[in-house]
């Protein structure tokens, strides 16, 4: 058997001292507990079979307003055969209520009773009582006394003479009545056993507290057990955003398989988002469906790069030294040099490309915003994140890029089969697209990639292939993270990310 | 991207081979031209094609053309040859320099024309006048029974009022003026020609209207019907080169339904320019160094396998020297412009799929970038302290930046969109909160209290930087409770503050979002880093939201230059 806890053995004790039985009620006040105390130590004691719990309903009655009334003064008719008496046993109806002080009211209550109870007999005709003999004191009338003396009485502890009286003054609307209740408990042969073994009553604590712990009296106080199963509270811990975190770890990822993060800014000149693309300036996704522009400037400076935007736009307009034969139109510095929302993480590998810094071999990636003026909807966002990268060295082949696609499939999609079509972007040539199969989801097209044309790395001063590669990284968060809507990645909905796992 | 509509049928009798009915299938097959089926139902197909630079597949005959090559049907270079002379001359009237200066036609006789032709020619049209006639602003198609039309033809001018003529779909004459207000196609395309005091017409010799380019054919003289058996095409337009490819584009895919190719003369008056022949139809040679091939793709291919791919692309080979291979281009393959063209048809034709992947071992050390440092422990800090991070757009409205955070609007402190496509979007933000109040409006109904932050890019303007802004990442944090205030606002801006080991001081100030007197500016070294504050209540009435906050903003980028 498990251990009582203090509640339940103080009411066990009072138990024993009620003589083995006693309604919860005696059990608290004797033994000095509250009223739910008693009842949840009752529960558990008898679930150990300590104790028998039987349940009793009670009527309880007392006087009402109108009843103390009839209770002070007696009731109309016994007031009217009172002064009936007085006046010789015979007297008109009329005398005999005056002689009684009742109102008209109470008068005819009387004289209902009256003949009830056959106390008198009412001429009618003559308007005139007659009372043979004095009647008795009747039961209904003495449990009135009681209930005047007593204040509350148990009905179910009333003689059966009295327990129809009640019924009778209950019907004449001058008790208050309640049900209620009334659980008693009774020691078993088992709970007289452990009482008669004897259980001492240990100070019991539920916190335990610096005090307890200073002053060593943790000793003799005994730590109540909890119902460990019971539900608790919920509290919300601070987490980092679900899609962040899963672009951290793709971060961590590509760092560990030798990629340098690349940055640049969100505004940005066309001719890093385009012209040094080799997107032709009136192809039509520069258009301005396709492509936020500024407002206020509209225009950058191209001034430090003025070598290189003359490389840029030779290339455009005749191929430059590029072997290309160009798209043969007359280049634009001005519009090169507007400003618009960067629309793919590409603008970044042309400022990479560029840079001082650039190493050859090398390899780098970059996880940045874009925009596009999409209507924002299940499956487009107008702004989202793009992961993009380059590889470049002096040996690099068609081979290296599948290669590279291949091993983000199966590390970053955990594919289990891959496979290459052909794809088409404006500065990638041979340009391919990587499906990536996972069981349950079918084939997904996970990346798109290309090895960047000579009219992109010419004019930028980079003479070995360069691998570019971009991955659909929403696509594999929303099939990791069960979401099938993509506004879920900039959601601001608390719950869902307060109930979203972390792992 | 454009999505071509094809009818089944019509594609296999083309390509002349059974293929399976079954959209998987058929996108391993449309692979080889970067397409896709779109919708496959009855004998409706459609087709998304990627490569924006090749007019020449969007269309049903352009694909059965290039297929044939990849599926071994017909391979190597398919020759197509002006047969004669059609004897249509065009005069070109030097008044419409200004307005539409260039046109271009063939003829092509001995068409057997049935219906599912006739619709599959007409979709070409429209396809073509869409996408790369920039909804015939650039280029627009116009096509003739021939045997109807009297040559010479003129492409003049007329006023608005001056010529009558009953166009497609219509059973009554018109003047121009009338076609742009009833027409469907005039008010479609009307503001093409508008702003013009007078209107290109296409005529001929005996003063019958063919056209009204680029709004309209004429019900009697251009439209193509059974018995039509000679066609005259007419492309007109804004760049020669594009009308000399649309041209040949419409040619050629007539010639493939069996046609003989007839070319016009066009007489031009505009000085550098005389008389001119259409279609232009030639092929361009390219040297394709094999060695260059097996650099790109890692491929040990032998010269005789690059011929093969090469013809499998519908390349012709002219002559082979050494490594050196004389390629002969198709005149509809305007979209080479280098050998690397040529390179990516040869690993087409190979298949992707059979060049085996090789993870490249370079010597490189990866890294991240120098911000994700800070990033990183400030938001490592800030989840510590139980805040939830949230994930914003940086792009916003005025409104939200300005007027709800109870602050007068500072437009030329904002980066804004000069074409926005979504109402709300319409500038970058400049600072952080307003994402985090409207972020906390619209959870007023979760359990309390909320505590969330982000730490995200805000743009400003600079006018030293090349791009005239500068992106400044921030860091934003908002309490919201019954009990939310300042000190637990600045308890927490300690705890991040003293744990990235910086030295501040919140020193009182004004800011309208926040209580007077319950406002700091949060500073380090004498310079301003941030602001903290209990939100002013005109902010939370704003946002809708009914309990206290307490908030803070800082500057990361300053507290970078700090560590």
């Amino acid at each position: 058997m498990s251990e009582l806890r203090e509640h339940e053995r103080k009411t066990l004790l009072t138990l024993r001292s009620l003589g083995g039985r006693a309604s919860v009620d005696e059990v608290a006040e004797k033994g000095n507990l509250a009223h739910a105390a008693v009842m949840r130590a009752a529960l558990v004691l008898e679930e150990s079979g300590l104790i028998k719990v039987s349940e009793e309903r009670r009527t309880r009655v007392r006087l009402n307003d109108e009843g103390r009334l009839y209770a002070e003064e007696g009731l109309p008719e016994r007031r009217l055969v009172q002064a009936l008496k007085e006046m010789g046993g015979e007297a008109p109806i009329g005398s005999a209520g005056e002689a009684a002080g009742l109102s008209r009211e109470l008068l005819a209550i009387a004289l209902g009773w009256i003949s009830r109870k056959g106390w008198a007999a009412v001429d009618r005709k003559e308007r005139v009582l007659r009372m043979p003999i004095e009647p008795p004191t009747g039961a209904d009338e003495r449990l009135l006394a009681l209930l005047k003396r007593e204040g509350t009485l148990t009905v179910e502890e009333l003689d059966e003479e009295l327990q129809n009286a009640f019924k009778l003054l209950k019907g004449r609307k001058i008790l208050h009545v309640e049900e209620e209740t009334v659980r008693e408990l009774e020691l078993t042969d088992e709970g007289w056993r452990l009482v008669e073994k004897g259980i001492e009553a240990v100070e019991e604590v539920s916190q335990l507290t610096p005090v307890l712990i200073a002053t060593g009296r943790w000793r003799e106080v005994r730590l109540r057990r909890y119902n460990i199963k019971a539900p608790v509270a919920k509290v919300w811990p601070g987490k980092k955003h679900p899609y962040l975190r899963f672009l951290d770890e793709l971060r961590e990822r590509l760092v560990a398989l030798g990629f340098k993060e690349m940055t640049g800014p969100i505004v940005e000149l066309s001719f890093f988002n385009c012209d040094a693309l080799y997107m032709p300036q009136n192809h039509p996704a520069r258009e301005v469906h396709d492509m936020y522009f500024i407002k206020e400037p509209v225009y950058g400076s191209l001034k430090p790069y003025e070598e290189v935007l003359k490389n840029v736009k030779e290339t455009h307009e005749d191929g430059w030294r590029t072997g290309s034969k160009g798209w043969g139109y007359r280049f634009s510095t001005l519009e090169a040099s507007r400003l618009m929302l960067r629309s793919q993480t590409t603008a970044l590998s042309a400022r990479t490309l560029l840079s001082r810094d650039l190493e050859i071999p090398g390899k780098y990636f970059a996880i940045a915003r874009c925009y596009r003026p999409d209507v924002v909807d299940r499956t487009h966002l107008t702004e989202f994140n793009q992961v993009e990268g380059i590889v470049l060295g002096e040996e690099l082949t068609l081979r290296d890029l599948l290669g590279i696609l291949e091993r983000f499939a199966v590390e970053i999609a955990e594919a289990d089969k891959v496979r290459f079509r052909p794809g088409y972007f404006p500065f990638t040539e041979p340009s391919v697209e990587l499906h990536a199969y996972k069981e349950g989801c079918g084939w997904l097209e996970f990346g798109g990639a290309g090895i960047f044309r000579p009219e992109v790395t010419l004019p930028l001063g980079v003479d070995v292939p360069v691998l570019a590669w971009g991955l659909g990284v929403d696509r594999i968060f929303m099939m990791k993270a069960g979401i099938d809507d993509i506004r879920y990645l900039f959601t601001q909905d608390l719950e869902w990310l307060r109930a979203k796992g972390v792992v | 991207m454009p999505t071509i509509e094809v009818d089944y049928r019509d594609f296999l009798s083309l390509l002349g081979v059974d293929l399976p009915k079954d959209a998987e299938a058929l996108d391993d097959v449309l692979s080889y031209v970067k397409g896709e089926v779109k919708l496959f139902r009855d004998d409706e197909l459609h087709i998304e094609l990627q490569d924006t630079n090749r007019p020449d597949l969007w269309c049903v005959e352009g694909l059965a053309r290039a297929l044939k090559g990849f599926l071994g049907l017909e391979k190597g270079l398919k020759s197509y040859v002006v047969v004669g002379d059609s004897g249509v001359e065009v005069t070109v009237d030097v008044r419409l320099r200004e307005i539409r200066p260039y046109i271009a036609c063939a003829v092509v006789r001995g068409i057997k024309v049935t219906d599912i032709m006739i619709r599959e020619v007409m979709r070409l049209q429209d396809k073509m006048d869409q996408t790369y006639g920039r909804q015939r602003r650039r280029t627009s198609i116009g096509l003739y029974d021939f045997d109807l039309v009297t040559p010479p033809l003129r492409y003049g001018v007329a006023k608005p009022r001056e010529v009558k003529f009953v166009p497609l779909e219509f059973e009554e004459e018109l003047t121009l003026e009338e076609i742009l207000e009833k027409h469907p196609k005039g008010v479609e395309y009307g503001h093409l020609v508008q702003p013009h005091p007078v209107w290109p017409i296409f005529i001929d010799s005996s003063d019958r209207v063919l056209s009204f380019p680029p709004i309209i054919n004429s019900n009697d003289l251009g439209r193509i019907t059974e018995r039509t058996k000679n066609i005259l095409i007419e492309v007109t337009g804004t760049s020669f080169e594009t009308v000399l490819n649309t041209l040949m584009n419409v040619t050629l895919a007539l010639a493939d339904r069996g046609g003989s190719i007839h070319s016009a003369k066009i007489h031009y008056r505009y000085g550098e320019m005389g008389d001119v022949v259409t279609p232009r139809l030639e092929t361009r040679s390219l040297t394709l160094d094999v060695n260059y091939v097996r650099r790109v793709l890692g491929l040990d291919l032998r010269l005789l396998e690059v011929k093969e791919m090469l013809e499998r692309a519908r390349y012709g080979v002219l002559g082979v020297d050494g490594s050196k291979v004389e390629v002969e281009v198709p005149c509809y393959r305007i979209d080479v412009m280098h050998p690397i063209d040529v390179v990516e048809d040869i690993a087409i034709a190979y298949d992707y799929n059979r060049i085996e992947p090789r993870w490249p071992k370079l010597p490189t050390v990866g890294s991240k970038a120098p911000q994700c440092i800070l990033r990183d422990a400030v938001r490592e800090v800030m989840v510590g302290l139980g805040f939830q991070e949230v994930l914003s757009f940086t792009l916003s409205n005025p409104e939200n930046l300005y007027t709800k955070m109870n602050l007068n609007p500072e437009p030329e402190n904002l980066v804004e969109i000069e074409n926005p496509r979504i109402q709300y979007l319409t500038c970058l933000r400049n600072w952080l909160l307003p994402s985090l109040m409207e972020f906390l409006s619209r959870n007023v109904h979760v359990e309390y209290p909320q505590r969330v932050f982000e730490v995200g890019y805000c743009v400003v303007r600079d006018e030293r930087a090349e791009n005239m802004t500068r992106d400044v990442e921030k860091l934003a944090c908002v309490t919201i409770h019954s009990n939310a205030n300042f000190t637990e606002a600045k308890a927490v801006l300690d705890a991040l503050l003293t744990n990235l080991s910086v030295r501040y001081k919140v020193e009182e100030t004004e800011h309208n979002s926040f209580i007077s007197g319950r406002t700091g500016r949060i500073t380090t070294e004498g310079t301003d880093i941030g602001v903290i504050g209990e939100v002013h209540p005109q902010v939370l009435e704003n946002w809708r939201l009914g309990n206290p906050a307490a908030a803070f903003e800082i500057d990361l980028e300053k507290v970078r230059r700090l560590l």
